[in-house]
């Protein structure tokens, strides 16, 4: 026995937020509303974390009176795949989303006193807020407002009392103490699945929907929306900023979007570092033996250089991380007029989350789920408009604080059943008692030869995809051999161990869904199979493991439908939605 | 390399950085309250606590700590 553990401390409250980003922040202010006694923890130092601060500070608007359109619109560009209930309240609210963001502390871009609603495209309209400062601004709110906080505390494991979430254990990281967090309702907004392979947004590591996942919560989406960024190779970061595309190009010196793209080399476009176009044009001319891949500014001048990133607004805050050009210079010693240099795609996140229902709801009693860490099936087609992200991360948060503040009013808080206690307990304490034969990152090395090559994950095929599963069956070996000394070490395990089944879902599902939509792409199943695959798939934990479970989409339910499946039903108006 | 330079002489103690790093690579010493670089080989070199920083203690490398990562290729 290495490490001694102290005697785990409980804390009460109605509702338990885990995460204090975006979603979180929404959420906790929401629910405080209601009346109820909020407590929200944070692995890191809330009012930092998260991926809003280090983001863009662009948040999507939709006009009300656009609203129907903007449903319409989102509903065909995701052939009629989307949760048109959630698209719907989505669209319409995020214009109230927006004012309760601004009355809560957010630093909007203002025009004569009103925020700045700009036009990035047709029917394409953002807001764009003080990224770094937003998360402090409503920390501030919600410390005025008698929110209570915890700063540096992992969440690892949900707790429950039968079949109710009941709270969740945490590891003290400063203090090394266990707490077992006692709630009526608890929420989850820890993000999504990041890999930290892309460092802009590497605090989310999957561990919300894992804990969910274990405690019996139901997964969705799991194979769409993995997402590549482009950025320099040498800063292994996203390079931000809009006309950069321009200066792609391979190792003979072409350029290289307008060979796929011609499109945009006329007039003017906003192409960003998560559009996959470059991406695709990147690994085509790869693929050729054309690469490597450069961005070549030389002979530009410094007004031309700053016109491409043309993301910086001198009324909103920008910090060292996202603004580029000054990081080749000062870190690299790069001149960008001076040399091209070489350009990669990273991994940025995987797709897929808890699935809620329209309060925010998990499958499971007592938990809900918000942000990046929950799927409500509304996106995949949503695409072309920036600020998605944010807009998501606010509405779903607002709409699962409401609907938890209100039922922590109305429940009794049920005990945590200690024997469940124990055995969480003992399996988040277990690798503490073992020498560190294996260190986590070997587990984390893995899971990347597993999720980041683009054969594997962004060209799908069966075979390539069974390799990717064995990599992850090699690193799910040496998780079982990990020993750690202290919590920052056991919290880095139970983090590789959630990237390890974000990236083992993310095959599973995407191994079972034989067609290609959206950013899902199979060479062995090229063309979208709506017929047969107008169904999401979600993953469920069963003691021989994770099952997967198909539902249709209720095209039957929903005011938009496609002609196909409009002309089945008059010839079939009794047949039950296709199955 | 990572976190290249960090000026102890300059910190205050505010906390910011361990606050952003998102991998607990920095704590605050408990004797006398300023920043250490606790696990410094857990460092991805984020700029976090470079940006956050109001007295510019930190000076972070674009490698990280445990080098470079998988292609995508």
């Amino acid at each position: 026995m290495k490490a001694v553990v102290p005697a785990p401390s409980v804390i009460t409250t109605d509702v338990l937020v885990l995460g204090a980003g975006g979603a979180g922040m929404c959420a906790a202010l929401r629910a405080r509303e209601s009346g109820a006694d909020v407590l929200m923890i944070d692995k890191c130092g809330i009012g930092y974390n998260g991926q809003v601060p280090i983001g863009g500070g662009i948040l999507a608007y939709v006009y009300p009176s656009y609203v129907d359109q903007w449903v319409e619109k989102v509903t065909r560009g995701s052939h009629f795949f989307n949760n048109q209930d959630w698209t719907r309240l989505f669209g319409s609210r995020m214009h109230q989303s927006t004012m309760d963001l601004a009355a809560m502390g957010l630093t909007f871009l203002r025009k004569s006193g009103d925020i700045d609603i700009l036009t990035w495209g047709p029917d394409i309209h953002v807001t764009l807020f003080d990224a770094p400062k937003s998360l402090l601004a409503l920390k501030r709110t919600a410390v005025s407002r008698g929110i209570r906080m915890m700063d540096k505390i992992f969440a690892v494991d949900l707790l429950k009392n039968g079949d109710q979430v009941v709270g969740a254990v945490g590891l003290g990281l400063v203090d090394g103490k266990v707490y077992l967090f006692n709630a009526k309702a608890t929420i989850i907004a820890t993000g999504n699945c990041g890999y930290m392979h892309e460092k802009t947004y590497a605090s989310v590591l999957g561990e919300g929907p894992a804990m969910g996942y274990r405690a019996g919560a139901q997964l969705t989406n799991a194979e769409f929306n993995s997402l590549y960024v482009w950025g320099i190779k040498v800063l292994g970061k996203e390079l931000m900023g809009i006309h950069f595309y321009l200066y792609l190009e391979n190792a003979l010196g072409e350029k290289i979007m307008g060979k796929y793209y011609p499109q945009l080399m006329e007039g003017e476009h906003a192409v960003y570092t998560f559009d996959p176009r470059v991406i695709h044009a990147m690994y085509e001319e790869v693929k050729a033996g054309r690469g490597p891949i450069y961005l070549n500014l030389q002979g530009l001048t410094e007004a031309e250089i700053a016109w491409c990133g043309d993301d910086i607004v001198p009324e909103l805050t920008h910090i060292m991380a996202n603004d580029t050009m000054l990081l080749l210079r000062e870190k690299c010693g790069i001149d960008p007029s001076r040399e091209r240099m070489e350009m990669w795609p990273r991994y940025l996140y995987s797709g897929g989350g808890l699935r809620i229902d329209l309060r925010g709801r998990t499958t499971l009693p007592g938990l809900w789920a918000a942000g990046g860490a929950c799927n409500n099936c509304w996106s995949n087609g949503g695409g072309g408009q920036a600020g998605l992200g944010v807009q998501s991360a606010a509405i779903t948060g607002f709409v699962a604080g409401e609907d938890a503040g209100a039922y922590a009013r109305g429940a009794e808080r049920l005990e945590i059943d200690r024997a469940y206690a124990d055995d969480v307990l003992a399996r988040v304490l277990e690798p503490l008692q073992r020498t560190g034969e294996v260190d986590p990152y070997e587990v984390t090395y893995r899971v990347h030869e597993a999720i980041v090559p683009m054969k594997y994950n962004r060209i799908r095929e069966a075979g390539r995809m069974r390799e990717a599963l064995s990599i992850l069956e090699d690193a799910r070996e040496r998780l079982s051999r990990v020993g750690v000394a202290d919590f920052h070490d056991l919290a880095r395990r139970h983090s590789a161990e959630s990237m390890l089944m974000a990236a083992e879902f993310t095959y599973r599902a995407a191994l079972l869904r034989e067609e290609s939509r959206a950013q899902h792409f199979r060479e062995d199943f090229p063309e979208r199979d709506d017929r047969k695959w107008l169904k999401w798939i979600c993953i469920e934990r069963r003691e021989d493991g994770p099952a997967l479970l198909t539902v249709p989409v209720p095209l039957r339910d929903y005011p938009l439908q496609p002609e196909w499946y409009r002309d089945q039903l008059q010839t079939q108006p009794h047949s039950d939605r296709q199955d | 390399m990572a976190i290249r330079r960090f000026d102890r002489e300059a910190c205050t103690g505010c906390g910011n950085c361990v606050a952003a790093c998102p991998m607990d690579v920095l704590r605050l010493d408990e004797t006398d309250g300023k920043a250490v670089v606790k696990y410094p080989l857990d460092c991805i070199a984020c700029w976090g606590c470079e940006s956050f920083c109001p007295q510019g203690c930190f000076d972070v490398s674009p490698e990280r700590a445990r080098g470079e990562l998988v292609s995508p290729y």
